[in-house]
């Protein structure tokens, strides 16, 4: 057994990874070798202090109840970002389809009037929409 | 398998009774990743909260390609390395009191010299050597809660333990 597998028995050691027969021979190269002997004290120490430091902490007695309170909240509803320009266009056809009926002029110049109404009236409020989110951010 | 049970309510959508479970059964151990990754129990409860909150929302998207367990593990580190990278918890060392009585001021100073070394080790090998620990010392749980091959676990535990033992000694 070579330093370099020395150091790699003890070290597995902690991890609880040694057979009896690699204790063996560990043991035999540390009776004769100063500088893995040095390293086994040392890994000893720092796994001792590591048990001693590193302790678990404890979660807190309302922390069961603290979880379950926060998922039983209701939650808050949220609507699709598309949804007000999909029922901007619904009532915008809508009233196209009633004007064209109902309005005693020509269908097609109700369609174009009706129209361009309609996609002006859209660029303003979504300029005027993103204006306020931006203000509102 | 101990998740078994968990997964056939999932299949259910029975995903209250599901959720209770998990809960009941990974509470800890979630509170122990997220207290490897934070350093401090405090943040460490309040992550665990957000995590099991983030857990319900999306129970019903289990697909059950992944175990439980594997599947709550990598929300709870993906949500913990969030909050650590978003800069809202303290990046200190897990001894938030060093365990020595103060007649042992060898201890004491043991104690704070690991302090000192421990940020010295990458995130991965401060996550798995305080795993270690948290765990009783077990690699098979630290090979569960980080998703890594046992091989991979090892061998950050021993450059770890190299890396602390050459630090404390100079």
């Amino acid at each position: 057994m070579n330093c370099r597998e020395a150091q790699e028995i003890i070290l597995a050691s902690f991890d609880g990874d040694i057979l009896q027969g690699e204790r063996n021979d560990l043991d035999k190269h540390l009776s004769a070798c100063a500088a893995c002997s040095d390293f086994a004290t040392s890994q000893t120490r720092l796994d001792l202090l590591l048990r001693e430091q590193i302790i678990a902490p404890k979660l807190s007695v309302s922390f069961k109840a603290a979880v379950r309170a926060t998922v039983a909240a209701p939650r808050s509803i949220m609507l699709p970002a598309w949804l007000p320009d999909v029922a901007y266009g619904a009532g915008a056809v809508a009233g196209l389809a009633l004007s064209a009926v109902l309005l005693p002029f020509a269908v097609p110049t109700v369609i174009t009037i009706g129209t361009s109404v309609a996609i002006a009236a859209y660029l303003l409020q979504t300029f005027l929409r993103t204006a306020l989110q931006q203000s509102i951010e | 398998m101990a998740d078994e049970d968990v997964q056939r309510l999932l299949c259910d959508h029975r995903y209250g009774l599901a959720f209770e479970l998990i809960l009941q059964r990974y509470q800890k151990k979630v509170f122990h990743l997220a207290y490897s990754i934070l350093k401090e129990s405090a943040n460490a409860e309040d992550v665990a909260q957000d995590i099991f909150v983030k857990l319900w929302q999306v129970l019903p998207l289990y697909d059950g390609r992944a175990a439980v367990s594997t599947w709550l593990y990598a929300i709870s580190r993906n949500t913990a390395l969030s909050a650590l990278r978003a800069g809202s918890y303290r990046k200190t060392l897990p001894l938030e009191n060093c365990n020595s009585p103060v007649t042992d001021p060898e201890a004491g100073l043991r104690c704070r010299q690991l302090r000192e070394v421990l940020p010295l080790l990458s995130q991965i090998e401060q996550e798995v050597i305080t795993l270690f620990y948290l765990q009783d010392c077990s690699v098979d749980d630290v090979v569960g809660m980080l998703d890594m091959p046992a091989g991979t676990v090892k061998s950050h535990l021993h450059r770890a333990r190299r890396k602390l033992a050459e630090y404390m000694r100079s």
